[in-house]
């Protein structure tokens, strides 16, 4: 695709898109609006997973493992040093990017698998790494409290519409970012990178140094979605960045096109509807305990697997096929 | 069992030399079982096969099964091995293939697998619910569980521990024989290398990557009936050891079988040894630190061929 | 401008709250109760049903469904049926939070039930903002005493006996009975394992060496054997205290016996760690089980001389079929028990103020199948506050330890741990709790 969209045009189209989402936030409930906001933070997620694997061509399983340091220290910032929630946030990102540089100049030099396996094993101990250091909380973890919604607003601005405009601000601003980023020619960089290193070395890129770029704006992404994530549950712990994160957050990319930032918002929803879906569905079924119990995790997979077989470039794909024929 | 060593009389230092020793030897075969499945797959069809942990759980599920009928551990295992051989095969053909032929270029060749093997692995675990119910059950072990006896102690060893040894020696010699010295090896790896040039000269690469899909489901069957009479069976048994396996697969360099066994062993004395001398906290950060010790050193792992090879 | 805009939104949608609050006003103040209706009171439970945790207690949400449709076919709640809709969080504290929010916004149930897990439950509380809107948190699964602080947690109440409190009944059955054995600790590395640390602490025990403290999944048969390996050179018989999941329990037990230490050590298995039908169906052979020493503060569950437990049983067979009545089926009928009596004690007129006041007051003297007294007050959210101490047979049996039931008391600080003279209420006729 190279219909190349203006920077101003992006500007206007972002805004008129927070616009709505700001209308659609009065009119919804509060439910609605709490699951919007997993929804933006999910999409904010995808994006750093977009940038690192789509554009720059570096698979990493250890996107959670990101998220948490982000998410801790902003935990941190907020708890313990008593600064205003959005210096959180800002240190969430600050700090995960500062971790993505290094480990994306571990990284810079691994291929495919090995750093798959790399990204695996950092996700599996960053958990064990919280426990050890009380000033983390142990397990119980750290209290994230972006405090109520301004007096300003009103009795009804409820914390869950407040949880809604940040999560959606952030993500807006940060995703229209990484948008012109990638138009400018830092995107096409990226993307000759991802589809022919050896080439793109030829044409006097530096890859590695375009790697390590991309892995440390990936990791302040994913800092920003984890600190907003435990924005979400009112506290950091452990448990709240397993591998099974990094996972579902690499289906929901593969699933609404890892090669461009389109479908980001597709993918949060999808993350967070699917289960929904499975679980209203299986209740309308019925079936024995056990029965009831396993088959939502059961179509959910299904479906992946459906998609990944059907759609593996994303649903785009799918429609532009169909439209050369 | 008793064996006459010419030991000095085992203080407690020795002892825990020894243990650590023993207990690195027992986790390193162990890691071997799942690290020798994953290269299998890696290097007959360039994936990475994350559903391998359900499979061979599957697998083990079948084998209860046939040992509730029978009684018979070893016919367990003959079945299991055979029923994972199936159950790859079918994976390949109806799931991966299909994929393949949509994902030709791009770094969504490799992802793709991925997040699909992912989603099999959940429907995998979801079908062992369906048939066997959430519990926890147990497979006795077919060869003492009991630590030899060395000079009037008991060590951390046992005939159990000394046969998984001997299996994942085995295998792996087996294999390695298999991939290198046959005409299947030579199918199996160049059309994974190279499937457009191995087309041309009449392999038929779809087929010859099911077999593929095929061996290592075996070899996942062979790991869990190893592997579950040391632990317990409830369907994310393996989950953790997918992942130890992956990483001791990468330290040894994806394309050797021996390399897997090789970086196994290299993990598991890590592991028992760090967390015995330092701290039980490490076990989990123990395999993320070695893995970036090795990969700083060798980026395609220790016992990787040349750089010439290629991706 | 904007601002403007939204006060002036806001400014209307509070004179059309305002407007519809009067109107509601003048119907029954039952209408304006979520969850309550002439017919039905629905209850939420957020629990893990799949994954690993899912494997002890996946069990809990169907065994009170089985208990509360007994209930329900003798007549329900002064005529309305329970209804319990069970969520599944996989034990994720944003899971816990998402689906705890569910059943507060979405399935507007009355009150929570069970909830499981000290990280996933203390997220999901501030997630789904149970204190700002006074949902009841009734009877929640997890020892960790810091859910007793009423300003954190002003709507939940306790059923379990902390950590804190296992470890000091524990700490005082080890003085007592093995007073010159060296004592060994291995516990879980985070809140559930660090409580029991200080419940240790407290009661003034000092173990013979550091605390093994292993990270969740981290205790495998090879990490079990070097650690066994290193006790086993203590002189003596000592005592091995575990303070883990029943997985971890049965690792170290089957670890004992490729060493032939079984007997070298006194095993003292934490009652979260202990259920003697997990372990043998987990491999360790009977012999290996019996004797092993816990702590409990109900009854056995394969005790059916015990009228609590036969009754339960009778209820597990008719409405709970295919699942096997074990203690987590027991424990889980019991808290359903609690659960009517709170809501029957909180009179017809049901409101979520009432049914928190009514356990305030009137909770300690519920009748439940546990042998230690309830300690619910108007200043107390704590529930059992003691154990009793057990020996497991052979056949997975827990029978009073030596021979003779001793209740034991105390609480989460420094409280000394004292023989309770606890008499349990006579079971309801046939389980039904007629009480007001």
């Amino acid at each position: 695709m190279s219909k190349q969209v203006s920077t101003k045009k992006r500007t206007l189209l972002f805004v008129a898109f927070g616009w709505v989402l700001l209308l659609l936030g009065d009119r919804v409930g509060d439910l609605e609006l709490y699951q919007g906001s997993f929804v933006a933070t999910y999409a904010l997620a995808i994006t750093s997973i977009i940038l690192l694997t789509g554009y720059s061509g570096q698979l990493s399983l250890g996107q959670s493992a990101l998220m948490a340091v982000g998410a801790y220290a902003g935990a941190l910032t907020i708890f313990n040093a008593g600064l205003h929630p959005i210096i959180g946030l800002f240190m969430a990102a600050l700090v995960a990017g500062v971790f993505g540089l290094i480990l994306g100049l571990i990284a810079a030099r691994l291929s495919g698998p090995y750093l798959a396996g790399t990204t695996l094993a950092l996700a599996i101990s960053l958990p064990t790494l919280a426990n050890q250091f009380p000033i983390l909380g142990a397990e119980e973890g750290i209290v994230f409290d972006v405090g109520l919604p301004p007096a300003r607003f009103g009795e009804d601005f409820s914390q869950y519409k407040w949880f809604f405009w940040i999560s959606a601000l952030a993500t807006l601003v940060m995703v229209w970012f990484i948008a012109n980023l990638l138009s400018t020619k830092y995107g096409r960089t990226f993307r000759a990178l991802r589809d022919n290193p050896i080439a793109a070395e030829l044409s006097g890129i530096n890859v590695g140094r375009l790697k390590v770029t991309a892995f440390a704006i990936s990791s302040g992404v994913a800092g920003l979605s984890g600190g907003l994530l435990v924005m979400l549950i009112s506290g950091v712990s452990p448990s709240a960045f397993p591998l099974s994160l990094s996972f579902a957050l690499l289906g929901g990319a593969v699933v609404t096109g890892l090669y461009n930032l389109k479908g980001v918002i597709l993918g949060g929803l999808v993350l967070v509807a699917i289960p929904e879906i499975a679980d209203s569905l299986v209740s309308r079924i019925g079936g024995s305990e056990g029965f009831i119990t396993i088959l939502p995790g059961f179509l959910v997979s299904a479906l992946l697997i459906l998609a990944v077989v059907f759609t593996p470039n994303g649903p785009g794909h799918l429609i532009k096929r169909h439209h050369k024929k | 069992m008793i064996r006459q060593f010419a030991l000095p009389i085992w203080g407690s230092k020795m002892t825990e030399f020894i243990t650590a020793v023993l207990t690195s030897l027992s986790s390193g075969a162990i890691y071997a079982l799942m690290a020798l499945a994953i290269v299998l797959v890696w290097r007959s069809t360039r994936v990475i096969n994350f559903a391998q942990a359900g499979q061979a759980v599957l697998t083990t599920y079948i084998g209860y099964t046939v040992i509730q009928r029978t009684g018979s551990y070893w016919l367990a295992l003959v079945v299991a091995v055979i029923s994972g051989a199936i159950i790859g095969a079918i994976i390949d053909r109806f799931f991966m293939r299909p994929i393949f032929k949509r994902v030709k270029s791009g770094p969504i060749v490799m992802i793709a697998p991925v997040v699909a093997t992912l989603g099999l692995l959940g429907i995998i675990q979801a079908i062992i619910g369906f048939i066997w119910g959430l519990t926890n059950q147990s497979i006795e072990a077919p060869v003492s569980t009991g630590g030899y006896k060395v000079m009037g102690k008991v060590i951390a060893f046992s005939s159990y521990n000394l046969l998984v040894l001997v299996a994942v020696a085995i295998a792996m010699l087996l294999l390695t024989i298999l991939f290198q010295r046959t005409n299947i090896g030579l199918a199996l790896r160049a059309s994974a290398y190279s499937p457009e040039i191995a087309r041309l000269s009449g392999i038929k690469v779809d087929a010859v990557r099911t077999l593929g899909w095929a061996i290592a489901g075996a070899s996942g069957g062979l790991a869990g009936m190893l592997y579950i009479p040391g632990y317990f069976l409830y369907p994310n048994a393996m989950d953790l050891l997918l992942v130890f396996g992956f990483v001791a697969a990468v330290i040894g360099g994806l394309e050797s079988l021996f390399g897997a066994v090789a970086g196994a062993m290299i993990l598991g004395f890590a592991i028992n040894f760090s967390t015995t001398y330092i701290s039980q906290k490490l076990f989990f950060p123990t395999a993320f630190i070695v893995l970036v010790l090795v990969l700083l050193i060798k980026p395609s792992g220790l016992f990787a061929a040349k750089k010439s090879r290629g991706a | 401008m904007i601002r403007n805009k939204k006060m002036k939104r806001a400014s209307l949608v509070s004179a059309v709250i305002a407007t519809g609050a009067m109107v509601l006003s003048t119907l029954p103040a039952q209408a304006a109760t979520p969850g309550v209706t002439a017919s039905e009171i629905k209850l939420g439970i957020s629990s893990p049903l799949t994954g690993s945790a899912g494997l002890s207690y996946g069990k809990v949400p169907g065994a009170m469904k089985a208990y509360f449709s007994y209930i329900n076919a003798n007549g329900g709640v002064y005529g309305r049926k329970i209804n319990l809709i069970s969520r599944d969080d996989k034990y994720l504290p944003t899971l816990a939070a998402t689906q705890t929010t569910n059943l507060v916004l979405k399935d507007k149930v009355f009150a929570l039930v069970g909830a499981l897990g000290t990280a996933t439950h203390s997220k999901a509380y501030k997630a789904a903002a149970l204190a700002k809107n006074n949902v009841p948190d009734l009877f929640i699964n997890t020892g960790f005493s810091g859910f007793t602080d009423k300003t954190k947690y002003p709507t939940t109440f306790m059923v379990l006996p902390t950590y804190a409190m296992e470890a000091k009944v524990i700490a005082k059955a080890i003085k007592d009975n093995f007073p010159g054995q060296a004592t060994f600790l291995v516990a879980q590395d985070d809140e559930f394992g660090s409580d029991g640390v200080a419940g240790f602490k407290t009661a003034g025990h000092t173990f013979s060496a550091a605390p093994i403290l292993y990270p969740q999944g981290s205790m495998t048969a090879a990490r079990a054997e070097a650690a066994l390996t290193a006790l086993g050179a203590t002189p003596g018989k000592p005592v091995v205290v575990l303070f883990g999941t029943t997985d971890v329990t049965a690792t170290i037990l089957k670890a004992a016996e490729k060493l032939a230490l079984t007997t070298k050590f006194t095993w003292y298995a934490g009652s979260v760690g202990a259920d003697a039908n997990t372990l043998l169906a987990l491999g360790v052979k009977p012999a290996t089980i019996d004797g092993v020493i816990s702590a409990s503060f109900m009854p056995d569950a394969k005790d059916l001389t015990d009228p609590y437990v036969k009754q339960f049983a009778d209820i597990n067979a008719k409405y709970n079929k295919g699942i096997t009545f074990d203690n987590y089926v027991l424990a889980a009928m019991n808290s359903a028990m609690l659960t009517v009596q709170a809501l029957r004690a909180a009179g017809k007129n049901l409101t979520r103020a009432g049914v928190i006041s009514a356990i305030e007051n009137k909770g300690a003297k519920f009748a439940s199948a546990g042998l230690v007294p309830l300690g619910y007050s108007p200043t107390s959210r704590i529930g059992y506050n003691g154990y009793w101490v057990s020996q497991l047979n052979a056949k997975g049996e827990g029978k009073p330890y030596g021979g003779k039931l001793v209740i034991y008391s105390t609480d989460s600080g420094a409280g000394l741990v004292e023989v309770s003279k606890f008499v349990r209420p006579t079971m309801p006729k046939n389980g039904i709790p007629t009480n007001s």
